[in-house]
């Protein structure tokens, strides 16, 4: 059973715009895939299809067999800000998912020092997000995601808003706590590079109206490492025979060559 | 650093000893040489003799103070519940208080103090027009407080907890109240201030007893040293009061 199948959606805000368009999507169980596509594209809306957050459209969405519904204990949704409560301490916040689906504090508290251990926050679990560096924060919301028992992670943009070198370190952080897990990943990025290093597959979408046009898969093997692919010749082989797939795709649909901002 | 730091803070002190000696003293013998007309601006000395006389020696200020005080907590209480609740209500629901608002704005925009004489027939001579005063002031200070907080709450915030599964109570306790705390809080702070201005000011009007009575029967009978060492009472009052409550907020508010 595919982990997430999306057949047919189609969005549209209010009565003209048409925000993503015959959009279908199978995403396997334990499968990392990442959507790529420019800023607008409707990457975000289709995330929000998934959680139940935004009323059913046309189209018909499945995760692990069930309708999409808000607070689906089967997923985990990471936002592009690191949306830390900045009234609670480390700690307090890596258990609030937690908290909130009802977890006692018995069972909390001990899983959340261990997932900030584990994203290298040991020692910070009394201090306040205004204390903590933009990528502190980000390792925190980590932590939170992954100390859900929820089988499937939608993220979104969870490293857009790093430094170069941070988003680096982040994301081998990532891969490092899912490759022991292996649990179903959405990752939403507008930077190729990021979804190429990250993913087994790589969803492109085009500018508004959202359409798929090109699903590719890397076949780098696993584990992987993304500060040791920024200087191996097969991520950059699979890099560009991305990039050129891309751009004969956007010759065809004729959409503006603005995919990667 | 830290010893200059330390150093510094001291000549501050130093200045304002030296300042305030150098104002209190040209003040007295501007006085003393009738370059000043006592009668009109007071004498430190004789406000001095005043403060001594009403708080130490023939102790009558204390329950004027005490009244003063009493009304100022009791309008605070009250004007900041019954905002806090009506707040809530807003913002549970928008459309009674789009309806709602254009006779806020009015009530709001009225001179508080010429709703005395109003009060005066309605809750009588005493405590009661002075606590109706300083409530009508302290409640749309933290009425806007309160809506503005609760508008404020990061939608993020809303999203990710909504996405947990969270329930509507959980989602107010965990989120939109917390959030909405500093904002009301700096809300209580200005309101506790007007309390105390809108419950002087009723004194001021007719009372029986209350720092601002005093201060204007001291106007009416030419008692300047009454009158200086009572606003000295009151400006030290006033200091003390939101600089305690911003004490306790900083306390409570560390994460910020």
């Amino acid at each position: 059973m595919a982990a997430i199948a999306i057949q047919n959606l189609t969005i549209r805000f209010g009565a003209h715009v048409l925000a993503v368009d015959d959009f279908s999507l199978n995403i396997h169980e334990g499968e990392f895939v990442s959507i790529v596509g420019p800023s607008g594209c409707g990457k975000t809306t289709v995330l929000n299809q998934l959680t139940g957050l935004l009323p059913p459209q046309q189209g018909k969405i499945s995760i692990l067999g069930k309708q999409p519904r808000e607070g689906n204990p089967d997923l985990a949704y990471m936002l592009a800000r690191d949306c830390l409560l900045p009234w609670r301490t480390t700690l307090e916040n890596a258990s609030y998912g937690m908290e909130i689906r009802g977890a006692p504090r018995s069972e909390a508290e001990p899983k959340a020092r261990a997932l900030l251990a584990q994203v290298g926050l040991a020692g910070f679990e009394n201090n306040y997000p205004k204390a903590l560096s933009h990528g502190m924060r980000q390792r925190c919301a980590l932590a939170r995601t992954f100390a859900l028992k929820s089988p499937i992670l939608l993220m979104d943009e969870p490293f857009g808003a790093l430094d170069a070198q941070t988003k680096l370190t982040l994301e081998d952080l990532l891969l490092q706590m899912w490759q022991a897990e292996r649990r179903t990943v959405v990752f939403i990025t507008h930077d190729l590079a990021e979804a190429v290093a990250l993913s087994d597959r790589v969803i492109v979408m085009s500018a508004r109206p959202g359409r798929i046009i090109a699903d590719v898969s890397i076949p780098l093997t696993r584990p992987r490492s993304v500060k040791a692919l920024q200087k191996s010749a097969e991520f950059h082989e699979i890099y560009t025979h991305v990039w050129e797939q891309l751009e004969r795709s956007i010759q065809m649909s004729g959409a503006p060559p603005q995919l990667v901002d | 650093m830290n010893n200059v730091k330390h150093a510094w803070r001291w000549q501050e002190i130093l200045g304002h000893v030296v300042f305030l000696t150098g104002f209190i003293g040209l003040w007295e013998f501007a006085c003393a040489r009738g370059l000043l007309d006592a009668t009109f601006f007071g004498r430190p000395s004789g406000i001095a003799t005043f403060l001594f006389e009403g708080f130490v020696s023939k102790p009558k200020l204390w329950l004027d103070l005490g009244y003063t005080l009493i009304g100022t907590t009791a309008s605070f209480v009250l004007g900041s519940l019954l905002a806090i609740l009506l707040g809530l209500v807003f913002v549970m629901f928008p459309r009674f208080e789009r309806a709602a608002d254009p006779y806020l704005t009015l009530v709001n925009a009225m001179p508080r103090i010429a709703l005395v004489p109003l009060f005066l027939l309605w809750f009588g001579l005493g405590l009661g027009s002075k606590i109706a005063v300083g409530t009508s002031l302290a409640f749309f200070i933290v009425l806007a407080n309160t809506v503005a907080g609760i508008r404020g709450v990061s939608g993020d915030l809303l999203t990710l907890t909504r996405s947990l599964g969270a329930s509507p109570r959980q989602l107010f306790m965990q989120v939109t109240l917390p959030s909405a705390v500093p904002v009301i809080a700096s809300g209580l702070r200005l309101a506790l201030v007007y309390s105390m201005l809108g419950v002087v000011g009723a004194e001021i009007v007719a009372a029986e007893h209350g720092l601002g009575q005093t201060l204007a029967y001291m106007q009416s009978t030419f008692n300047m040293d009454g009158v200086m060492g009572l606003l000295l009472v009151l400006a030290l009052l006033g200091v003390l009061v939101t600089s305690s409550l911003t004490r306790l907020e900083r306390k409570l508010l560390k994460w910020q």
